[in-house]
């Protein structure tokens, strides 16, 4: 199929940007690669597509003692290459790295990836994950916002059709910081049908879990909790109204049971 | 149509291109450049697969429109490439093609493989293709041939070339097309009258869901609001009546939306209830004419005293979805979000209760991934994006 | 000059490179895509929506009527029939655009044409249909329950036809089975699958004023039979239309058929003048084409207490869809199913009746290994079964079970001639090869990962290149018969071939160049093939059935034996020696140490008749001839695959940790090409196993529209694979050669459903659908919990 009709606007500054989103079916567009395919199914079918991949305010990157700002257009690619400053030793190229395909990952964006708000994608699971959040710029100015405040639930976000994503904060780890991802997807490079992201980082006072791909917004819960108590996973998916089918918990708890593993093996106390 | 520059195969080129065009099509059907071959068009298979700005793309999800000033770089124009000579070698030594028609996109990403991990073993090529569909050969020859070459370029500094992005690249300011938004869509003729229903069709393998809550009036007040098509549905988060409503019959519109997709569902439906029982049925149908995606659905409900001046509304929502949209794989997520369409509805019926004769505001925008319509889609668009982003 | 080259062989035998490869890297393939003509129209289909339904109405906007086509516009045009000549079955015309009723979701309604596809598209969508619905039969067993609503008015049953066949099941046989100490009873599915080739379908329709002819460049496998079929629908003479096959990316089936949207570009074409074009993307691929290896068996083994078959009876049920496609029909699955479920092995009884159903989903069109992989699936479970229940070790139960070399030729017991080999000798390389002893004694101690490891074979026999005697049978529109080729020695001594038979992918220019040379030692590099054109080759139908190195391979051979005769006398002249006296070699006429080349005898044949003998055969060097088989029952070539899995009980999800085959495909052309059909054919067979699956909601709609949904085994989904070869020639066959086509997509869902069971075994598991998917495993598993509990 090919796509129905859109016109294309590549503004020169983010305030052209967030005006050109104001007019009625406009849609930012960054990478295009979630886009793309929807646009030629004529799923999505906006009057005007904004390129926002291009914009250099969303592709800077600076570092700070507390974390590093990312741009929001910066691309999977170079997360997997580590070309920029890393402040999660690792963690982000890691975790890039396993993003659909090499083709995909050299156009896509953390920023899109955010916005677009897919349960099963990797970024806002590992965000979420990582204490880390966004800024927003739009009519009304910039503002700040956690991750866990921009998600809402699947495919949806508390941006206004005329705000986007500018960056992407993530806060430094400390160097006793212990991390676990595990996702189990069908085929190397499809969507994950279960994840889940553990970080401890005692000297910051972060022992955080999420689970993601339960085609809602993320459950985020306590590390020691999930380790503690056996049926912690279950629990938190039955209180999230996802506790129906048994094959599929049997999943989630396998992931997550797969998780606190690979943390322990890392030697942490959670 | 839009004047965009690109340099192709090293050549710059200018061409007026529809925004809609992707990089696919315009290098075959314009460029007359067939290497660059069509197995999906929506990203999955890899046949399509370019360098843009030296780095592996999908050329059937970029748009030209978007790369002006952009390298772009075909099968064609890796003819006198050291690297893909010696890949086409391995190829051909290796059996690593069979019908040809992944060849180019395969290549291309073999290349970038080689270059990018000099030495690279067979699980780490295995792992690199697998944004490379081939269903011809196995894989065996194909992931042989580029563990060959890998293997010749070990010990060689890695070339790993991202394509170039934004400040690097002149940025034409402001650069609008100017595109033929308002080409006419021809205008189906009218419709023939159809007489409104009467008698109700069972519908045939619905989605069923139901809940109850209690809203804070007494029970003929609620009765009543049901009687009342236009206060109805106020309360549906997208929907609006297309027409007044006379209150056996009713011509409404639901918009939903899900992400950058959003499908409008007009139709018509009609209200029976029973005063005595306090229960009703409203049923209807509609149809996404874009997609051409069809809904019924049926909303049967019983109004009851519960504690004073509340009342307890059990409502059971059934539909059938077929169409474009609803050829998709479906998830759990359906219940979830069902209910949380009832939800809403439950509130803003709340709402439309305690402010007296005040509707809820009726220009609300549709209820982001709120409408029953998307529970279905959801879990599609989760299946066909979750390996993406951005 | 000396005549015996000592360059290696580049007959047969020699993995030489394909001469297809050149310009298929490059990129420089002609795919019908690739194609444009001036003045060319894209269709776009306008397909129903609903899985079973009367057509109540069709709007189109005044604004486009002059592009928008129904089958009201067709006049003329008959429906597409695909009768056979078996009693009982009930015939289906398919019309080319949908008229008073739909019977799929994805049938084409309404032709729209425009400029670009786009713009098609655009205009597609101001169309709408108004429907009745109808029931929709989404589950064959449902179907064939009486009540069913009909997918063709007319029938009295939703069935196409109702095969059947029984031996050993009169009054005593059935008291010795009652008898029998081992009964297995079984229920076992395979699911629906798209055959996804990478290239789509396509055509390009165009009338030619100057040949007077409608040309019809077509993605397919047979254009000598699309060219039969559009004739009889369109009701113009032959000579008045050329198939013409371009590069072909893939068929596997899927493209040897005559299709609706063919008709329809061809009637346009010459309805408006122009060239019309349609590609078939690949959402109208998954949704409209989803079209095989839908199979439910009810099943029963008997054997003795050491695990020896005593009888098979099977209830089978084939979901054939709503159409009888042409040229195959909608009975060869069925029937097939009958007739090879006994497979391999020493059957004393045997009784069978298949039902090969008519349900509203797209017609079924024979795949890769078509009906087998169903039946050795469930063969192969069923010997596994057997095995746990007689406490032997799945070999072992083979072994006493296979038809031995000794048994050569054999008869099976529905009558199917094995043409040689030693089936027992390949599960025991097999065996060796996968490490039998050393995994079993692996799966006495628990692995360390946790994961449970299985080991699980599979084995099949390929029926290849049958012919007229098997077919006639059937009664299909196409029965194949005598194969020809054409040869041409060129004035400058290079060679032409031409064949009916078609290439998408086989390495066909490349094997038969290589069949030159063994008969005329001219070098592969000097032949051309020329393939899939109507008006330039002999008549053929085409390529399926994994015939064509059989019969194009046997009449490309002759041809060149009898061109080789012809070059002789022209040579043995220009030598001024007898006949008798020459003999070719490397591509030139040779007698003791003189020559003459290939290149001097045609350049005085064509160009200096002067120096031709006066009593020269005035035929020239140009001929076209036959080649029959010895038997045209067909070869069976056999493998057993052996697989070794490690799977993850909590999640589901399974590794193939080693794949092994033992094949014998009777004389290897090029081995090279002969491993990459097995490794090819494999990679679609695990799609079977673990990956490919069209599911169905319960109106029909198709649930997989994107490949996002319908999942194809990418490069780490398929394992390395390890290949040995048995090579006994078969004696029915110009070089011993056998088909191996399709043999690798037989046996995978069979020998990775076994391994996965064996891994399970100790957990009370034991699967019977395909796909073994994640989901089906964690829901056995927690099945076989709650029953252990």
């Amino acid at each position: 199929m090919k796509a129905a009709r859109f016109d294309y606007i590549r503004p020169a500054s983010v305030g052209d940007a967030i005006a050109s989103l104001g007019s009625t079916g406009a849609k930012p567009v960054s990478g295009g690669q979630s886009l793309g395919p929807m646009l030629n199914l004529r799923l999505a079918r906006p009057s005007v597509l904004v390129d926002l991949a291009r914009l250099s305010d969303l592709r800077a990157v600076r570092e700070s003692d507390g974390g590093v700002h990312f741009g929001a257009a910066i691309t999977h690619a170079e997360f997997e290459d580590a070309i920029h400053p890393d402040p999660t030793n690792g963690i982000l190229s890691k975790v890039a790295s396993g993003i659909a395909y090499r083709a995909v990952r050299n156009r896509g964006t953390i920023g899109g990836s955010l916005a677009h708000a897919d349960p099963a994608a990797d970024w806002p699971t590992v965000l979420l994950a990582l204490g880390a959040s966004v800024e927003i710029m739009g009519p009304r100015g910039k503002r700040t916002s956690t991750i866990d405040d921009l998600i809402r639930g699947a495919f949806e976000t508390s941006l206004d059709a005329d705000e986007i994503i500018t960056s992407v904060f993530v806060p430094r780890l400390s160097s006793g910081a212990r991390w676990a991802y595990v996702k189990s997807c069908r085929k190397v490079g499809e969507f994950a049908e279960s994840m889940c992201a553990i970080l401890v980082d005692p000297a910051n006072g972060v022992s955080r879990i999420v689970i993601g791909a339960i085609e809602r917004k993320q459950i985020i819960g306590n590390t020691r909790e999930a380790v503690s108590d056996p049926d912690w996973a279950i629990n938190a998916l039955a209180a999230a109204g996802l506790g129906d089918d048994p094959a599929t918990n049997r999943l989630h708890r396998a992931t997550i049971a797969r998780a606190i593993h690979d943390l322990q093996l890392e030697g942490a106390d959670a | 149509m839009t004047a965009v520059t690109l340099i192709l195969n090293g050549t710059p080129v200018t061409a007026d291109i529809e925004p809609r065009t992707h990089l696919g099509d315009f290098v075959r059907e314009d460029m007359l450049l067939t290497a660059t071959h069509l197995g999906c068009e929506h990203g999955v298979c890899g046949a399509c697969t370019v360098l843009i700005d030296g780095a592996p793309a999908r050329s059937c999800i970029a748009y030209p429109v978007a790369l002006d000033g952009c390298q772009v770089t075909t099968l064609e124009g890796l003819a006198d490439d050291p690297v893909m000579a010696q890949l086409r070698d391995a190829f051909s030594e290796h059996h690593a093609l069979q019908c040809g028609y992944c060849t180019p996109g395969m290549l291309i990403m073999a290349r970038d493989i080689v270059l990018r991990l000099p030495g690279a073993s067979e699980e780490t090529i295995r792992d690199q293709l697998a944004g490379n569909l081939c269903r011809c050969t196995g894989y065996m020859g194909i992931v042989k041939a580029i563990e060959t070459v890998a293997a010749s370029r070990l010990g060689l500094a890695p070339v790993v070339t991202r394509g170039l992005r934004g400040p690097d690249r002149p940025v034409d300011p402001f650069l609008k097309s100017t595109g033929q938004l308002a080409a006419p869509t021809p205008t189906a003729e009218p419709a023939s009258p159809v007489a409104a229903t009467v008698a109700l069709e069972p519908l045939v393998n619905p989605v069923e869901l139901s809940q109850s809550f209690t809203v804070p009036a007494e029970p003929d007040v609620v009765f009543a609001l049901f009687q009342d098509p236009a206060r109805v549905i106020a309360c549906l988060p997208g929907a609006r009546l297309s027409e007044p409503s006379e209150g056996k019959t009713l011509k409404a519109e639901l918009a939903i939306k899900l992400g950058p997709i959003s499908a409008t569902f007009a139709g018509k439906g009609t209200l029976s209830s029973d005063p005595v029982t306090r229960s009703g049925v409203i049923d209807g149908r509609g149809e996404d004419s874009r997609s051409a995606t069809r809904v019924r659905a049926r909303l049967s409900y019983t109004v009851a005293s519960d504690a004073p001046g509340t009342t307890r509304v059990t409502a059971n929502v059934a539909y059938v979805l077929q169409g474009p949209l609803a050829q998709i794989s479906r998830g759990s997520i359906a219940r979830d979000l069902a209910n949380r369409m009832t939800e809403s509805f439950a509130k803003n019926l709340a709402a439309s209760l305690t402010s007296g004769n005040a509707q809820p505001d009726a220009t609300q925008a549709p209820l982001d991934a709120g409408g029953m319509v998307l529970t279905l889609i959801k879990s599609w668009i989760a299946r066909l994006f979750g390996r993406s982003s951005g | 000059m000396t005549v015996h080259s000592p360059l290696p062989s580049k007959g047969i035998g020699a993995s030489v490179r394909r001469k297809e490869d050149d310009r298929l890297t490059r990129g420089r393939g002609r795919f019908v895509g690739d194609m444009k003509f001036p003045g060319q129209l894209e269709a776009a289909f306008v397909r129903s929506t609903v899985a079973h339904g009367l057509i109540r109405a069709i709007h189109i906007p005044a604004s486009i009527k002059a592009q928008a086509f129904t089958h009201a516009d067709m006049v003329g045009v008959k429906d597409i029939l695909a009768r056979t000549g078996l009693p009982g079955f009930r015939v289906s015309e398919q019309p080319s655009l949908a008229t008073g009723k739909v019977r799929f979701v994805g049938e084409p309604i309404v032709m729209v044409l425009a400029a670009s596809r786009a713009e098609a598209e655009d205009l597609a969508e101001s169309i709408s249909v108004d429907y009745e619905e109808l029931p929709a039969n989404v589950d064959m067993l449902d179907a064939v329950k009486p009540g069913a609503t009909l997918v063709h008015d007319h029938w009295s049953a939703n069935v196409f036809l109702e095969s059947y066949f029984e031996h050993g099941f009169d009054a005593d046989g059935l008291a010795r089975l009652d008898a029998a100490p081992i009964k297995v009873t079984r229920e076992i599915r395979t699911s629906r699958q798209c055959m996804s080739p990478l290239e789509g379908k396509g055509c390009i329709a165009q009338f030619d004023r100057h040949t007077e002819q409608l040309t019809l460049w077509t993605s397919t496998q047979m254009p000598h039979i699309v060219r039969t079929g559009l004739s009889d629908v369109l009701g113009i003479d032959h000579r008045k239309i050329r198939v013409v096959a371009p590069d072909v990316g893939g068929g596997f089936g899927w493209k040897g058929l005559l299709q609706p949207e063919e008709v329809c570009c061809a009637w346009a074409s010459l309805k408006l003048d122009r060239p019309i074009k349609w590609l078939e993307d690949r959402r109208e691929h998954l949704i409209a084409a989803a079209n095989c290896r839908e199979h439910h068996y009810q099943v029963t083994a008997y054997a003795d207490a050491d695990g020896h078959l005593l009888g098979l009876d099977a209830l089978a049920h084939v979901d054939a869809g709503s159409y009888s496609v042409y040229p195959f029909s909608a009975c060869l699955e069925g029937a097939q199913v009958v007739s090879n479920l006994p497979g391999p092995y020493n059957l004393p009884a045997y009784r069978c009746r298949a039902y090969s159903v008519c349900t509203n989903k797209p017609p079924i069109v024979p795949y890769r290994g078509v009906a087998r992989t169903g039946v050795c699936t469930t063969m192969e479970w069923l010997m596994d079964a057997i095995a746990r229940e007689a406490g032997i070790d799945a070999r072992e139960v083979r072994l006493r079970n296979l038809v031995s070399a000794g048994q050569m030729p054999f008869r099976s017991i529905t009558g199917k001639d094995f043409d040689g080999g030693d089936y027992p000798e390949s599960l025991r390389r097999a065996a060796e090869m996968i490490g039998h002893d050393a995994i079993r004694l692996r799966q006495a101690s628990p692995e360390p990962d946790g994961r449970k490891i299985g080991l699980g074979y599979a084995i099949y026999c390929e029926q290849g290149g049958h012919g007229t005697s098997v077919y006639s049978g059937w009664g299909i529109p196409m029965v194949p018969g005598i194969e020809q080729a054409a040869a041409r020695l060129t004035p400058d001594g290079t060679l032409e071939l031409r064949i009916g038979n078609q290439s998408h992918g086989q390495s066909m220019e490349t094997t038969l160049a290589q069949i030159a040379n063994e008969v005329l030692g001219i070098d592969p590099g000097l032949v051309n093939l020329i393939h899939g054109d109507t008006a330039m080759t002999p008549y053929s139908t085409g390529t399926w059935g994994s015939r064509s190195a059989i019969v194009a391979g046997g009449a490309v051979a002759t041809a060149c034996e009898k061109l080789g005769e012809r070059i002789i006398r022209i040579g043995a002249h220009l030598l001024q020696e007898k006949p008798e006296a020459v003999r070719i070699a490397g591509g030139e006429v040779v007698c003791g140490a003189k020559s003459v080349t290939f290149r001097e005898i045609a350049a005085t044949w064509y160009l200096k008749p002067q120096n031709l003998p006066a009593d020269v055969d005035p035929d020239g060097l140009e001929l076209t001839a036959g080649y029959k088989a010895k038997a045209d029952t067909g070869t069976f070539s056999y493998a057993t695959h052996a697989a070794l899995v490690a799977v993850t009980p909590d999640t589901g999800n399974v590794e193939i940790l080693d794949y092994v085959i033992v094949e014998d495909g009777g004389t290897l052309i090029n081995p090279a090409v002969v491993d990459g059909q097995i490794y090819g054919g494999t990679a679609q067979g695990i799609g079977t196993a673990l990956y490919e699956e069209m599911t169905y909601d319960g109106h029909g709609t198709p649930l997989a529209s994107t490949l996002a949904d319908y999942l194809l085994p990418g490069a780490n989904e398929v394992p390395h694979m390890r290949v040995a070869h048995m090579e006994t020639p078969s004696p029915i066959t110009r070089f011993g050669q056998k088909g191996i086509g399709e043999g690798g997509a037989i046996a995978p869902p069979a020998a990775i459903g076994n391994a996965i069971n064996d891994a399970l075994a100790g957990l009370g598991v034991e699967l019977s659908v395909s796909p073994m998917s994640p989901k089906r495993i964690r829901d056995a598993v927690l099945a076989a919990e709650r029953g252990n509990a």
